[in-house]
């Protein structure tokens, strides 16, 4: 009896934080309705609660944005406490209407829609995770099980099952993982494989694979690259001052 | 109100009924009273570990139909008397069970014994479903193989969908020779992709089989490794912290298992 997990079927309130990852690094967008105490709370809970120890890693470049909120200074502080407590985020851009968030919407219009469906713990044998938008993954997909979205995939842990990202035939999806070792990977209908070298332990902190006009390629998130071009100067954020200090891979 | 616990695996062979026969031998040891429940009905063999075959009369199937009452198809161990065993039917067919039915007689077991111990047969069809109905808590176990964490990895999605949200995990058949040569996953790979609690690691132990064979649990065996490691078992099911053993000199593989340990307690 297979078990099959849905989640389409119940559609879940949409989660204030959404996570993106791009060839630079992550995006958190932040939703600008909710109320900023619910904000806070998830945030927290997904930085600092169990599921914290999933984004231990390299260093990675983090851009959050947090669209038309109006914050008061204490809520902006306490925000982005949140991920300057992070060793290993290095927050790059901050703001309302970010280059990041710019970059992700110029991409793929479609994306400014997709909903972002969070799924904690181990997506097991035999389990079957759907979803009709962004899928993350806070644990590990193990063998024999499988998550397919409509948009991108983010598994902050091991993919070692199956993943099947632009279901619908979106090819501009993209499937990240810490630890990159799926069983299969398929974007929109092209399939790929593990890359041979997969399996150890990140000397990056996500790789992640998308299409070219040449077919599937995996690739490691630039977060090096990244530390050099932000400076001081990032727009209104705080840039990497003091958090870039040893970069260490 | 004693616990009821379901012993099970997915894949076959892996040491589910030597585990069932020991874990409660054990905790009999240790004076508490316990009845070992076979559900795997057409490959009766939990009575034959505990050397009871002998003495049966009626059958769990013979209960659920109406045969005969609960009391009259348990066979009393002949070393302790608060240890009984429900043997399975060898002969009957499968479908002969249903999950409510035999959560019926696991509550009225519950009432005179303080632990329940459900020996449930392979696969995770209607077998399973029958063993897992009446269970408080679980225990997975499987052997350091890829097939074999593969289905216990399956049979916990399907224990985590139901009401036993957190089984417990005990890894059978290990080989430190072989562990070492990476023919056999280790056991911090397995907790790693099976993301359990672990109870305990039994090794593998051509005394378990010679003494399942004699219908001795191996746990009576004073010098065997395998029975020390189930005693353990038996202690930590009652709440005692105990270390897990050393099975090799190795250090590596020791400070791993005690770091293992020690994040999860
Ligand atoms: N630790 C061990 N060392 C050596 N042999 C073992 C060990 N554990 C179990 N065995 C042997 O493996 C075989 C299978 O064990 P067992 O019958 O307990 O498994 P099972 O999971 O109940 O099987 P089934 O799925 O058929 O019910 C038996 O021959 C048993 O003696
Ligand atoms: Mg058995």
């Amino acid at each position: 009896m297979a078990v099959k997990m849905i989640v389409q079927s119940k559609p879940e309130p949409k989660h204030p934080v959404a996570v993106k990852g791009t060839r630079e690094g992550l995006v958190f967008l932040l939703d600008e309705h909710c109320a900023y105490e619910d904000l806070y709370r998830c945030l927290t809970d997904l930085l600092t609660g169990e599921s914290a120890g999933l984004f231990n890693g390299p260093q990675v470049a983090v851009s959050v944005d947090y669209g038309d909120r109006a914050l008061t200074p204490e809520q902006a502080r306490a925000l982005l406490g949140v991920f300057l407590a992070r060793e290993n985020f290095v927050v790059r851009e901050w703001g309302g209407h970010t280059a990041a968030r710019k970059a992700l919407y110029g991409q793929r219009p479609s994306a400014r829609a997709q909903n972002q469906f969070i799924h904690k713990g181990t997506v097991r044998a035999g389990q079957d995770l759907y979803f009709d938008g962004d899928v993350v993954v806070v644990g590990d997909v193990n063998p024999g099980g499988q998550v397919s979205a409509a948009g991108d995939i983010y598994v902050f842990g091991r993919l070692r099952g199956i993943a099947h990202a632009g279901i619908h035939g979106d090819e501009r999806a993209i499937i990240a993982a810490a630890e990159f070792a799926p069983t299969q990977v398929r974007i929109a209908s092209v399939v790929g494989w593990a890359p041979e070298s997969a399996g150890e332990r990140m000397s990056t902190f996500m790789e992640f694979a998308y299409l070219t006009a040449d077919g599937m390629a995996v690739d490691k998130m630039q977060y090096a690259a990244v530390l050099r071009q932000a400076g001081p100067g990032t727009a209104d954020g705080p840039g990497s001052a003091g958090a870039s200090a040893g970069e260490g891979g | 109100m004693g616990t009821a616990v379901v012993i099970t695996s997915g894949k076959g062979g892996v040491g589910k009924t030597t585990s069932t026969a020991n874990i409660g031998t054990a905790l009999a040891l240790l004076g508490k009273r316990v009845c070992l429940v076979d559900t795997d009905i057409g490959l009766r063999n939990l009575d034959v570990v505990m050397g009871l075959e002998n003495r049966i009369i009626y059958d769990i199937v013979d209960v659920a139909s109406g045969e005969c009452r609960l009391e009259q198809a348990l066979i009393r161990d002949k070393r302790f008397d608060h240890l009984a065993v429900l043997p399975a039917s060898q002969t009957k067919d499968k479908s002969a069970l249903d999950p409510d039915r035999v959560r019926d007689m696991v509550v009225q077991l519950k009432q005179q014994f303080d632990f329940v111990f459900i020996d449930c047969p392979a696969g995770i069809e209607h077998g399973f479903r029958v063993a897992v109905a009446g269970a408080d808590e679980a225990i997975v176990v499987t052997t350091p193989e890829t097939a074999s964490v593969r289905d216990a990895d399956r049979v916990i999605g399907l224990l985590e969908a139901s009401h036993l949200k957190s089984p417990k995990l005990i890894i059978n058949r290990i080989r430190p020779k072989m562990v070492k040569q990476g023919d056999m996953l280790d056991i911090d790979e397995v907790v790693q992709v099976l993301a359990i609690d672990l109870l305990g690691v039994i090794p593998d132990e051509e005394t378990v089989i010679k003494n399942n064979i004699k219908g001795e649990p191996i746990v009576m065996n004073p010098d065997s490794r395998a029975a020390m490691a189930y005693r353990h078992i038996a202690r930590r099911i009652l709440g005692d912290s105990v270390p897990l053993m050393v099975l090799d000199e190795e250090p590596g593989l020791w400070s791993r298992v005690k770091r293992l340990i020690g994040g999860r307690r």
